[in-house]
């Protein structure tokens, strides 16, 4: 009985998206059954078009640039937050959790308006601080709860055995977090990727990929659409594929390495 | 030089806290010191500023004749093996013992060559490759022990090292660190609450006490002659009875107690007053009463419980018309019977073994 439940779930939540994956390839502009044939035509039509490859890059550089500082603003405050205690920690912790519950809308509106104020023009700089304010509580949440396991003995240990506090987090913090600061830039820009609703606010005359395909729908309904969505889906499971191969790779790697020297 | 470290005047305040009143203490080369005490008491605090990871707000520390009170830890001549060991989980055991080496960029036969037999020190030869989520609780140790003593270091400080070990482990491991300790002839400082490590350990505890040192002493002293009420009911087990202590003459005292006066001299010059006198147990002599008549120097008591532990028996006895309860701790024979509770028992005193404490 629950096997028939999981089934019935699993087609509710793939179905969509196995459907416009299929009319993806339509080889006819209609969104509807029957379906005609295979075509690749609205792939080709969507990378032959200009407009989309800028906004491809457009996405690209805002995702890259918003995960750099991402990652570096939230490493520092997840290190902050190692070492605090009490009800300082948690004051913090709760103020860098917040934001995620705050609606889209009012950061972008706060955004446009903080922008106009300091007199910043919108652009793709605009973007990228929106993303980088957006996906920051995220990450910081992510990495949080896993460092709560993080005992400040070892750095203390590292500097007992000779090293600088600088040494000590490179030789020993770094390594222990990484992983998990690694996850965390992923989420990141997967999630930068994505958005949507801020960068309409705050965006110049740029467009990123999800601002595109809404215009495409606007313009004219045909499988580009479709085409489009799939190829975002491609590449947030290639990014997320791609960590993870690469995370079993290093692994493997070490391992070889220690079988080496062993004796 | 004969002292390993030097405190002089160490204090220790976070914002209105005192952790530490003003503390002076002398560690001599070679020695197991032990800070001893309950939690709170600041041995902790006193451990960490001696490794440099706490700041005292006064006082100065002395490292091997080198004024290290601004020192950074990385910088001091000491190492420590934590108390949840701290060994890094990203390398082997190798790469933890020969990290501190590593940081000197010592050339890498020799670091091959100190750690090998730093393991061999420890026992764990075969484990070079290991990595740390493999090993037991009381591997993961000697890799501390080893991974701190690799360096050589001036003083070695171990806290709480065997606070989370099974019972039966600990024993091991507490002849291992003496064993250790006689064959690297480092300095150890060693923390813990446990009032029996300290005893089979140390050459000398220093009892500490809501951040001030109570008393220093080697293991037989802080037993037989504590100096005040809090080290006598800290070590071991004791009847603290409360009396009045006077002067004969000039050179002989006597002790008033509810049952009985006793001829004892305190050693301090102890003038006339109330006190409280620790009577140990084990230096209580208990007979049964034979008729009602007691024998010279005896008082009566009558048995409440008796509690056989099997190498000794321990009675709880009612003395002086029941007003005082007297712990005594007899050697059984085997075959002999323990007294049941309402035995009536003549008790004997020695009152050279008393501890006279003013109250």
């Amino acid at each position: 009985m629950i096997r028939l439940f999981t089934y019935v779930y699993m087609l509710f939540l793939y179905a969509p998206i196995a459907i416009i994956t299929l009319f993806s390839f339509h080889s006819s502009a209609s969104l509807s059954f029957p379906f005609e044939g295979f075509s690749t035509q609205w792939y080709e039509a969507l990378f032959s078009s200009s407009d989309f490859m800028t906004a491809l890059t457009n996405s690209a550089i805002v995702a890259a640039g918003s995960t750099v500082l991402t990652t570096l603003l939230g490493t520092f405050s997840a290190l902050a937050l190692m070492r605090m205690k009490g009800r300082v920690k948690s004051v913090f912790a709760f103020m860098n959790f917040a934001p995620i519950a705050l609606p889209g809308l009012f950061l972008g509106i706060a955004l446009v308006i903080f922008f106009s104020l300091i007199g910043l023009p919108r652009s793709l700089l605009t973007v990228v601080i929106g993303h980088t304010l957006f996906t920051f509580p995220f990450f910081v949440e992510s990495v949080r709860s896993r460092l709560e396991y993080f005992d400040l003995s070892f750095e203390e240990a590292a500097r007992d055995l000779g090293a600088t506090p600088l040494k000590a987090f490179w030789l020993v913090t770094l390594p222990i977090i990484g992983p998990t600061i690694a996850g965390a830039a992923i989420l990141a820009v997967a999630l930068s990727m994505d958005e949507f609703l801020i960068t309409v606010f705050v965006t110049g005359s740029d467009t990123t990929l999800p601002l595109m395909i809404l215009s495409m729908m606007r313009r004219a309904v045909s499988p580009t659409i479709n085409a489009a969505s799939v190829f975002m889906l491609v590449v947030t499971i290639a990014i997320i594929v791609i960590a993870g191969l690469v995370m079993t790779l290093r692994r493997r790697r070490l391992e070889l390495e220690r079988a080496e020297t062993a004796e | 030089m004969t002292n390993s470290i030097e405190l002089t005047g160490i204090s220790k305040s976070y914002g209105g806290l005192t952790a530490l009143g003003k503390v002076d203490l002398t560690v001599k080369r070679n020695e197991i010191l032990t800070l001893l005490g309950p939690s709170g008491c600041g041995k902790t605090t006193l451990m960490r500023i001696i490794a440099g990871f706490e700041e005292p707000t006064t006082g100065k520390v002395v490292i091997d004749g080198k004024d290290s009170t601004s020192l950074p830890p990385e910088q001091r001549p000491v190492n420590m093996v934590f108390q949840k060991y701290a060994l890094f989980p990203h390398l082997d055991v190798f790469d933890n013992v020969a990290f501190g080496l590593r940081l000197k960029k010592k050339p890498k036969d020799e670091i091959k060559r100190e750690v090998t037999k730093a393991l061999e020190l420890v026992q764990l030869e075969g484990f070079k490759n290991r990595w740390i989520s493999e090993l037991s609780g009381g591997q993961a140790q000697r890799v501390a022990l080893a991974r701190a003593l690799v360096n050589r270091p001036a003083v070695l400080l171990l806290d709480e090292p065997l606070a989370a070990l099974d019972l039966k482990i600990r024993h091991h491991m507490l002849n291992e660190i003496k064993r250790i300790h006689e064959e690297t002839s480092t300095t150890f400082v060693y923390v813990t609450h446990d009032q029996d490590e300290a005893m089979i350990l140390s050459d000398r505890v220093v009892l500490l006490n809501k951040g001030g040192i109570e008393q220093i002493g080697g293991p037989q002293e802080m037993y037989w002659s504590p100096r005040t009420l809090f080290a006598a009911k800290f070590f071991g087990d004791t009847n603290i009875v409360n009396g009045t202590y006077g002067l004969a003459d000039t050179s002989n005292g006597f002790v008033d107690l509810p049952f009985g006066r006793y001829a004892h001299t305190a050693k301090n010059s102890l003038g006339a007053g109330p006190v409280n006198v620790s009577i140990r147990p084990e230096t209580i002599g208990l007979e049964p009463a034979l008729g009602a008549t007691l024998a010279d120097g005896a008082f009566a008591g009558k048995v409440k419980d008796t509690s056989f532990i099997g190498n000794r028996v321990i009675y709880r006895v009612a003395v002086a018309g029941g007003t005082i309860d007297l712990k005594c701790q007899q050697l059984p024979t085997p075959g002999s019977h323990t007294l049941a509770p309402g035995s009536d028992v003549a008790l004997t005193c020695k009152p050279d073994s008393f501890v006279v404490i003013p109250a």
